[in-house]
């Protein structure tokens, strides 16, 4: 590790060593102890008096702890294999929270539900809806009152998928 | 039992699942470079439009609007593809991909039943989540699951799934009406040399003692008919062994007789080789490129040159094969030739595990991490992210795609779009067009 000295005359945080490397430190810091680095605002006394010279900082109490960075896609995407991104275009589902250009996550392989908004093709047409009972039958219904509700029945239309998660991006 | 798992019209049925304004019309997708029809929608084939037919014959047909032409999207069937991989694999014990839209399934210690029921539900869920329609054969061998496929995609009493046993009296009458040239892995020389010998049925081919016909034919052969009558000898691993040469060729959008567009051209297939390459963990140890001009132009001058260039040590290392490239195309350019297609073959093909250094030479590899390094980036972030080389776009050499459809499920820019209420896509399609033409006015006028 011959780049590491100049790294080492800072404090370091623990856990950037990682415990496989500790044995490597301390090797090399025997030939660093010569050069005499600052530890610390205040220089060790004999530094190579001692059996093993440099340190090698505390272990990481959470090291025992799995450490597991969160992923957005577990969390979003359930079915990798069956699941698509669509992009949102027009400005009638605004009420239940989807905007022009928002990222629709859509898996096709969730049986529709009451409640569930949902990718179908309407009249050749890729819509996206809400499935929800309207003067107790049920009907494609969208959040704006220029587009009244479709009745199921009544419409030739199928379903492409349901919609498990938007994403609204603030910044480009 | 072994079933084979086979997309209906693949290329059209992929294109289908994101634009359903295709649904129920006449669709053919064309080969890379738009050259002629290479799927067809079963629209297509009832309009007798046969496989093959050069693009420029329907150009026609396509202005009418009676047909619909697409250039072919092989990063969406690609990537379906692989989908319908994973949702077999989720649901079968092992799965053997065999080409783009044929998946083998193994089912052992199904009985005949579960196999039958675990066909229809494999069909419907993957009509369902991935939106292809599939149609399923089921039966002991391979080559006869490829049969059972044949007539569940034919017959439709069979509603998209056939099982096979190997001496049910169906099994019997399919193999006595079926041709012995459309048995799998039977060619048409083999078939003429059997019909000499009065064998002229998938039947009377499963009839012949298997010693014979490896005496008299060859080996493959005897495993056929023994594959026909119900015994598996064919075991599927062509793919997972690595390939002895790799080649990567294209046609050009437009021919051209500059050698920089050549050499850009066959620096670009150099480079994808090198990959493959090093996918299957191999080092070549020669380079052939090979350039052609149009044959079918009959009133221009016609060349095809070839140069192999020998390494003087087994490579992986795309810099010193596009070295070898160079060197290669000096020696084989002649000015003055339209060429229209240009290849990199990388031949004679080692293990980098196992081969054995000379005594002059100290590594294989310079650099074995610059490579790695670059394979994961452009795997991560696309191919040709980092190349060796510039490459213009414009060139005339670049594939020609003019009726692409987008690349839904591999590029952010190409989603498919859902409208929140009717006419919302074509709204904004509109108001993009006149954005861009507002744009463009203001441009010209910022320059008067």
């Amino acid at each position: 590790m011959p780049s590491q000295p100049a790294y080492f005359a800072t404090t370091i945080p623990a856990t950037t060593i990682p415990a496989t490397t500790m044995s490597a430190t301390t090797m090399s810091a025997t030939t660093m102890a010569a050069t005499a680095l600052p530890l610390t605002s205040q220089p060790l006394p004999f530094p190579s008096l001692y059996g093993r010279a440099g340190f090698s900082g505390f272990p990481s109490p959470a090291q025992d702890y799995e450490p597991r960075t969160l992923d957005l896609n577990e969390r979003l995407i359930k079915h990798p294999t069956h699941t698509f991104y669509l992009t949102a275009t027009g400005d009638s589902m605004e009420g239940w929270g989807i905007f022009e250009g928002d990222l629709l996550v859509v898996d096709r392989s969730i049986p529709p539900r009451l409640g569930h908004i949902l990718v179908a093709m309407v009249d050749e047409e890729v819509l996206i809806k809400r499935y929800a009972l309207y003067q107790g039958t049920p009907h494609l219904c969208s959040a704006h009152p220029h587009y009244p509700p479709l009745p199921l029945e009544e419409t030739n239309c199928q379903l492409w998928g349901v919609v498990r998660a938007v994403v609204h991006e603030y910044l480009p | 039992m072994i079933g084979l798992v086979d997309v209906n019209n693949f290329y059209v049925s992929c294109e289908r699942v994101f634009n359903p304004a295709l649904e129920g019309k006449p669709i053919g997708v064309m080969s890379n470079n738009d050259g002629c029809v290479i799927a067809r929608s079963a629209e297509m084939k009832a309009m007798e439009i046969p496989m093959g037919t050069p693009s420029f014959q329907l150009e026609g047909l396509r202005r009418r609007g009676e047909i619909h032409l697409l250039s072919s999207n092989y990063e969406l069937y690609g990537d379906m593809s692989a989908r319908l991989a994973q949702l077999l694999r989720d649901s079968c014990p092992e799965v053997a991909p065999y080409s783009i839209d044929e998946m083998f399934i193994y089912l052992d210690g199904f009985n005949d039943a579960q196999c039958q029921t675990l066909g229809e539900v494999l069909r419907r869920r993957i009509r369902r989540y991935l939106g292809l329609p599939v149609c399923v054969g089921l039966a002991p061998t391979h080559t006869l699951a490829k049969l059972a496929n044949h007539a569940a995609k034919k017959q439709s009493h069979y509603q998209g799934v056939c099982l096979l046993t190997a001496n049910s009296p169906t099994t019997a009458a399919l193999l006595k009406q079926l041709p012995v040239s459309d048995v799998w892995g039977v060619g048409r020389r083999i078939a003429e040399r059997l019909a000499v010998s009065g064998i002229h049925t998938a039947w009377e081919l499963r009839a012949c003692d298997p010693k014979q016909l490896r005496k008299r034919f060859s080996v493959v052969l005897a495993r056929t008919a023994l594959e026909l009558g119900g015994t598996p000898c064919l075991e599927m691993n062509a793919l997972e062994q690595p390939r002895q040469r790799i080649m990567t060729s294209r046609s050009f959008g437009k021919a051209t007789s500059l050698k920089a567009d050549l050499h850009a051209a066959l620096r670009r297939h150099a480079q994808r080789s090198a990959e493959k390459l090093r996918q299957q963990k191999s080092l070549t140890r020669a380079v052939l490129l090979f350039l052609t001009t149009n044959r079918h132009r009959k009133d221009q001058p016609q060349l095809s040159p070839s140069a192999m260039i020998p390494l003087t040590s087994p490579s992986d290392d795309t810099r010193i094969i596009l070295e070898a490239v160079r060197e290669g195309l000096e020696q084989m350019y002649r000015p003055g030739f339209k060429f229209v297609k240009a290849g990199v073959m990388l031949l004679d093909l080692v293990d980098a595990q196992q081969y054995q250094l000379s005594l002059l030479q100290s590594s294989t590899k310079a650099h074995p991490h610059l490579m790695n390094t670059i394979d994961t980036i452009n795997k991560r972030m696309g191919q040709g992210t980092i190349r060796f080389g510039m490459t213009d776009a414009e060139a005339p050499w670049q594939l020609r795609c003019a009726h692409r459809s987008n690349r839904y499920t591999t590029c952010w820019d190409e989603l498919m779009e859902a409208g929140t209420h009717p006419g919302a896509i074509a709204a904004a399609r509109v108001k993009h067009e006149q954005q861009r033409l507002a744009r463009a006015q203001h441009w010209v006028q910022s320059r008067v």
